[in-house]
């Protein structure tokens, strides 16, 4: 059964140097209990995308055409109380920095009281380390008590997984869910997420620029390029025989593929070389040095990089 | 021949019951034209051993080797640079390119048309156009930020390069080109590079021999080709099948 359903999406976003395309006519769409990940490079328009599905767009951007539907509902004509209800009873985030994401003045256990609370459940210290020890936090007594700065990533990790989950959301976004953590708590974290997801049966849109991580984890991966998903498919045939030259071009950039004689070149330089509109940049938010990327070639090569 | 060699190096931060090592009788040396991969996590001590291995930082206990000579800094300068994480904070953004290029040299001769030319030199070997000299750092990508570091590593013809996360904040296309560019680079001047990443992908395909640091402590020291074989600690056995 379809769940989330992205039709030609197209979001802009105001800007002091004018309009901004974050989507351009981007359509995707994922079943219920599916795992899906979208991945691109900065400025695809990946993390825009998590966001459109509970339209939770910053204030300087829009909907100007297309639609998102959520469960047969169109997001973008919900009211201020319709969209409440589909965020506060359908969604879960999963952040890229936990950290940054809880409250530093206020105690973990005090936090997810918060939230047990407004769901009208048990509060008690029992019942929070009970919520901790199911992300398999091993200390979840002192946890309780610790500040967020007080914790490390995969930990803080665990306890923005163990918010998200109270509300048994229907839909689970993790954007870059393990970017800022270490190598040996990643798969951990994930194996968390996806367990929990499964158990609750939770859709999951995992965001994500490494296409070989998300492939072990996800059924199915789109990949974005400027705002538009360029190739939905099985992880292993995106992989092994990706049809768009964008991902093509992904793939044999990535450190495990790269070959010391084989120069890499990037989509956008590719398309530059064959004189398509590549001068024409879409940054997924407002980026000053972007606006010049529309300089001659060597200028504009490598403008997809992050700063 | 051994270019740089840390020899039992002990970083130790405080003293008393509170003290932290950073690193713990630490020993790898980085041959001439080498290219050694550091991996490990935040709290590994790799950057440490980085700013021990450029002379930043003095070792608590051990020793630090340059062409077999303990290393001092101030005269050896010009013949170690290193290459940051980010580009941004790494150059003046109210310098020009090639005034942040120049820069190194400008304080080792006095003949401008001199350093002028080998400015012209130094963008020309990272491909960056001429007249992206004129240009400010915020007006860049971050890869052609990434490539001005490394000009200006380079103008001085070190011996010794350290990359510290060089590549970590760039996209994979954009990573993948800096990459290459690092090795056409050594290829041509011979460096020797400590290359400091978390990601095991990017060390094998880089480094001739990959040294695995946790703790503060060296877990593992094999060739890039034996890596796979050859790493025995539990962690750098997750480091390997990680994702």
């Amino acid at each position: 059964m379809t769940l989330i359903e992205i039709d030609d999406l197209v979001v802009e976003f105001q800007t002091s140097r004018g309009t901004v395309r974050a989507l351009d006519g981007a359509t995707l769409s994922a079943d219920a209990g599916e795992a899906l990940a979208i991945v691109g490079e900065s400025g695809s328009g990946k993390s825009t995308l998590g966001t459109a599905i509970g339209a939770l767009l910053p204030a300087n951007g829009r909907f100007a055409s297309g639609s998102v539907r959520v469960d047969g509902v169109d997001v973008g004509a919900l009211d201020r109380q319709g969209l409440r209800a589909l965020r506060r009873d359908a969604l879960g985030f999963i952040p890229q920095d936990p950290i940054a994401t809880l409250d530093p003045t206020q105690r973990v256990g005090r936090q997810l009281a918060l939230v047990v609370r407004a769901l009208g459940r048990d509060a008690s210290r029992a019942a929070l380390a009970q919520m901790l020890d199911e992300v398999r936090i091993a200390d979840s007594a002192d946890v309780l008590r610790r500040y967020p700065h007080e914790l490390s990533g995969g930990m803080a990790q665990r306890v923005a997984i163990a918010i998200a989950m109270a509300r048994r959301p229907r839909i689970l976004v993790a954007d870059e869910p393990t970017a800022a953590l270490d190598a040996n708590v990643r798969r951990e974290v994930l194996r968390l997420i996806f367990e929990a997801a499964e158990q609750t049966g939770a859709t999951v849109i995992w965001l994500s620029h490494d296409l070989e991580a998300v492939a072990r984890w996800c059924r199915r991966v789109a990949v974005m390029y400027r705002g538009k998903v360029v190739e939905v498919g099985p992880p292993g045939v995106v992989l092994q025989r990706p049809e768009h030259p964008y991902t093509q071009s992904l793939i044999a950039a990535m450190p495990s593929r790269l070959q010391q004689d084989v120069p890499v070149r990037t989509y956008t330089e590719l398309l530059a070389a064959q004189g398509a509109e590549a001068a024409a940049p879409l940054p997924s938010a407002p980026a000053p040095d972007r606006a010049r990327a529309s300089d001659p070639a060597p200028a504009s090569a490598d403008e997809e990089a992050r700063a | 021949m051994t270019l740089v060699e840390l020899d039992a190096v002990t970083v130790r931060f405080g003293t008393g019951p509170r003290a932290v090592h950073a690193m713990r009788e630490v020993s790898f040396s980085v041959d001439e034209g080498q290219t050694v991969g550091l991996v490990g996590e935040s709290g590994s001590g790799k950057s440490t051993a980085a700013s021990v291995a450029l002379g930043l930082r003095a070792p608590t206990t051990g020793a630090v080797l340059f062409d077999g000579q303990p290393l001092r800094r101030r005269r050896m300068a010009g013949e170690m640079q290193a290459v940051l994480q980010h580009p941004m904070w790494a150059l003046n953004p109210r310098m020009s390119v090639a005034a942040s290029i120049a820069e190194p040299l400008q304080v080792r001769t006095r003949d401008r048309g001199a350093v002028r030319a080998r400015v012209a030199e130094m963008l020309d070997q990272v491909a960056l156009a001429p007249e992206l000299g004129a240009r400010h750092p915020h007006e860049l990508s971050g890869g052609q930020r990434q490539r001005v570091a490394i000009a200006r590593a380079l103008i001085t013809s070190p011996r010794f390069i350290v990359f510290d996360e060089a590549v970590s904040a760039l996209d994979v296309s954009v990573q993948a080109q800096i990459l290459q560019l690092i090795q056409r680079l050594q290829a041509e001047h011979g460096f020797g590079a400590l290359f400091i990443s978390h990601d095991m992908a990017v060390v094998r395909y880089l480094a001739d021999r990959v040294v695995v640091m946790r703790g503060g402590e060296v877990v593992e020291d094999a060739g890039a080709a034996d890596v796979a074989a050859g790493f025995t600690h539990p962690y750098s056995r997750a480091l390997l099948e990680e994702r």
